[in-house]
């Protein structure tokens, strides 16, 4: 109802802007501005939402927007948006900490709630500018799991179409395409881990639950980052861990520093990339980076 | 004439307190009936401008009227709270934009209401110096509470104790003042206004604390094991919010389960309006909706009905007091024949006799007049406050 509000008040607002026509911004100025959580949602949205749309991804690429908080100004801007969409699943730790327009406010995994998954068990640890933190609670890295992913996009393409419906069937289209993308993004993924299946795994964060759940992969976590070297009584915990999970690969967000991997690889353990990209990768876009992630997992070893 | 006016002048100065009683009691005589009319016809304005403005409301079963005045003009008696749940199935059922208050505390007299950003758009108001708030421990203030309590933009408020006596109870919130709302001419004007969950943290229920894994706070600590540690009383909690501790802040449990006095629901047509109030009359859904305009309408026929009394009973004062007025001026003028006879034998015509008594009663009846006046448009300017004072 509110959003319907807004739409209407919005699109009551723009001059020329006539029932049969989609709503084209003229300028990148002038174009509605919808905020975004992470990269995923910024790649769906300008994917769906692009030349309509402005999207504003409110953090630099050092930050890990799970940990991100945004500082006064940027809640300022965020309040004068046309629409915020989050991630859910508690990926927005600051949520509760701002005041946004709750009409504005667009939970794009609220569709999914049913699905998510818990982290069993954590331990609070520091690292980069966030601080300390803990991975507890509800799993949020949705986005792994390619068919949640692409419920994300069907819930940015939703609110797209309810603020700006002139615009409606142009966002159905470009959702249709992206979702080929992403059923083939699946369906590769599916290829690379099939040979991963029922084999013991290990993960350098507690964050692939969703990945590990859609592809059947069983995957124990551990809390380790891959410029620090675990101290001797982590060590001993994965040795005693491999005793009972023997896994022979772990999973890591980036590549581990070389003293880590050759330890880990004394241990029998090889050490493979699968980014999250919950903020942007440092080279190509989302699909670009989940492809990358399919190859190295599809790789013989 | 004029030596007559002169006479007058001079008699009702010399007799002042008689005088004075006299046009005192015909001034109240004059001005109640006025004054009445005027106070119940502003302030019946004042109200019903606000209810009408507010097409429904929301809350726990309960006094419709004590949901209204707590809600639109932040009364002190609190209703029965709702669950932010409600919050949200109201807005999921897509036939009203909901609006949550939360305006259980108070910061020394002034209503500290939680709620969204929506309720400034809603009530049309804008923000004179400095912003809405952003963060959670932020404040924006009425017009009215930052002459009252000479704050601005950058300053800080606290929140008050529910009872100083209650040491187990909520602990006073020291919020930052973001910005001063421009003058409305409302109950806004006297409120200071904050996001819900920064009332949830004055409520306790949201809360910043040491870290527990912390060294520092050893002695807050009750117990540990791998997986939790136990907080004591002695853990230190933060009471104002600020940058070095924000990220601190967090709330326990399902924000659904966390209250809400009211919800004001803003339908977009009058056929949402019809089709939600007919969900809530059907009773299941453990809240009550109400039309603010029409319980107002029932308070005001109520004092209308207690005014048509006051009047009656005013009348009939009035012409007792008209008449005791009558009987001194009577009882004056024959205790004063010998004083006239000796005017008529000085010289002076009975005509000049009759004006001179004729100007004595102008003066004390122009002055009763005057006064009631000034009294009634005292009463114009400053009696709908009051009367919102004393209602609410």
């Amino acid at each position: 109802m509110t959003k319907k509000l807004l739409a209407a008040l919005l699109l009551g607002g723009c001059a020329g802007n006539d029932d049969t026509q989609p709503d084209v911004a003229n300028d990148e100025t002038d174009a509605p501005v919808v905020y975004v959580s992470n990269y995923p949602l910024e790649y769906f949205a300008n994917r769906i939402g692009g030349g309509v749309v402005r999207v504003e991804f409110p953090m630099t690429t050092a930050t890990d927007p799970a940990f991100w908080r945004p500082d006064a100004a940027v809640v300022i801007a965020m309040q004068t948006a046309d629409l915020i969409l989050l991630n859910g699943a508690t990926y927005e730790k600051w949520i509760d900490l701002v005041t946004l327009p709750a009409a504005n406010v667009v939970n794009t995994s609220a569709g999914f709630v049913d699905r998510y998954l818990t982290v069993a068990s954590a331990v609070t640890h520091t690292h980069g500018p966030e601080g300390e933190h803990s991975h507890e609670g509800t799993a949020f890295t949705t986005w792994l799991d390619p068919t949640l992913a692409i419920l994300h996009a069907e819930a940015v393409t939703n609110a797209l179409s309810e603020r700006w419906p002139n615009s409606a069937s142009a966002f159905q289209d470009n959702l249709a395409i992206l979702r080929e993308d992403l059923d083939r993004l699946d369906g590769d993924l599916g290829d690379a881990t099939a040979a991963l299946r029922d084999v013991p795994l290990l993960a350098s964060h507690p964050i692939y639950q969703y990945f590990a759940a859609h592809y059947g992969l069983d995957i124990e976590a551990v809390t380790w980052e891959p410029d620090e070297m675990p101290s001797e009584r982590e060590w001993n915990a994965l040795r005693d861990l491999l005793r009972r999970h023997p896994a022979r690969l772990m999973l890591w967000e980036a590549e581990p520093a070389a003293a880590i991997a050759a330890r880990l690889a004394e241990m029998g353990v090889g050490a493979l990339v699968f980014g999250q990209y919950g903020n942007r990768p440092d080279v190509g876009d989302y699909l670009d980076a989940m492809n990358a992630n399919a190859e190295r997992l599809g790789a013989p070893r | 004439m004029p030596g007559s006016l002169y006479l007058a002048w001079r008699y009702v100065a010399h007799h002042w307190i008689k005088t004075t009683i006299l046009t005192a009691s015909i001034t109240l005589i004059v001005f109640l009936p006025l004054g009445v009319r005027v106070l119940i016809q502003q302030s019946a304005e004042h109200l019903t401008a606000r209810a009408e403005a507010t097409p429904l409301l929301v809350g726990a079963p309960g006094s419709p009227l004590e949901l209204v005045l707590n809600s639109l003009y932040f009364g002190t008696e609190m209703p029965d709270p709702l669950s932010y749940a409600d919050v949200d199935s109201l807005d999921a059922g897509g036939l009203a934009q909901p609006i949550p208050l939360y305006t259980r505390f108070r910061a020394q007299s002034h209503p500290i209401v939680g709620t969204s950003l929506d309720y400034f758009a809603f009530r049309n108001l804008s923000v004179a110096d400095g912003g809405l708030f952003t963060l959670l421990g932020e404040c924006v203030i009425g017009v009215r509470v930052a002459e009252a309590l000479g704050v601005g933009p950058g300053d800080a408020i606290v929140s008050s104790p529910e009872s100083v006596f209650d040491l187990a109870g909520v602990y006073p919130l020291k919020m930052r003042v973001a910005g001063v709302l421009e003058f409305s001419d409302s109950p806004d004007d006297d409120a200071i206004f904050t996001d819900l969950k920064t009332t949830w943290v004055i409520a306790g229920i949201g809360h910043g604390h040491q870290d527990l894994t912390d060294a520092s706070a050893a002695a807050g600590v009750l117990r540990r094991d791998s997986m939790t540690i136990t907080a004591n009383a002695a853990v230190v909690q933060y009471n104002e919010i600020t940058e070095a501790n924000i990220a601190s802040f967090h709330f326990h449990g399902d924000l659904g389960s966390y209250p809400v006095t009211a919800i004001i629901a803003v339908p977009p047509d009058q056929r949402s309006a019809t089709i939600l109030r007919g969900r809530f009359e059907e009773g299941d859904l453990g809240a009550q909706i109400v039309v603010p305009s029409d319980v107002m309408d029932e308070l005001l026929r109520t004092v209308l009905t207690v005014q048509t009394f006051v009047l009656a009973a005013v009348v009939v004062i009035g012409m007792g007091t008209l008449a005791t007025a009558g009987l001194v001026f009577g009882l004056s003028i024959r205790a004063r024949q010998r004083e006239f006879t000796t005017m008529v034998k000085i010289g002076a015509s009975p005509a000049s006799v009759r004006w001179l008594v004729a100007s004595e009663m102008a003066v004390v009846l122009s002055a009763a007049m005057l006064g009631a006046t000034l009294l009634t448009f005292v009463t114009a300017a400053y009696g709908p406050p009051l009367i919102r004072a004393l209602l609410l």
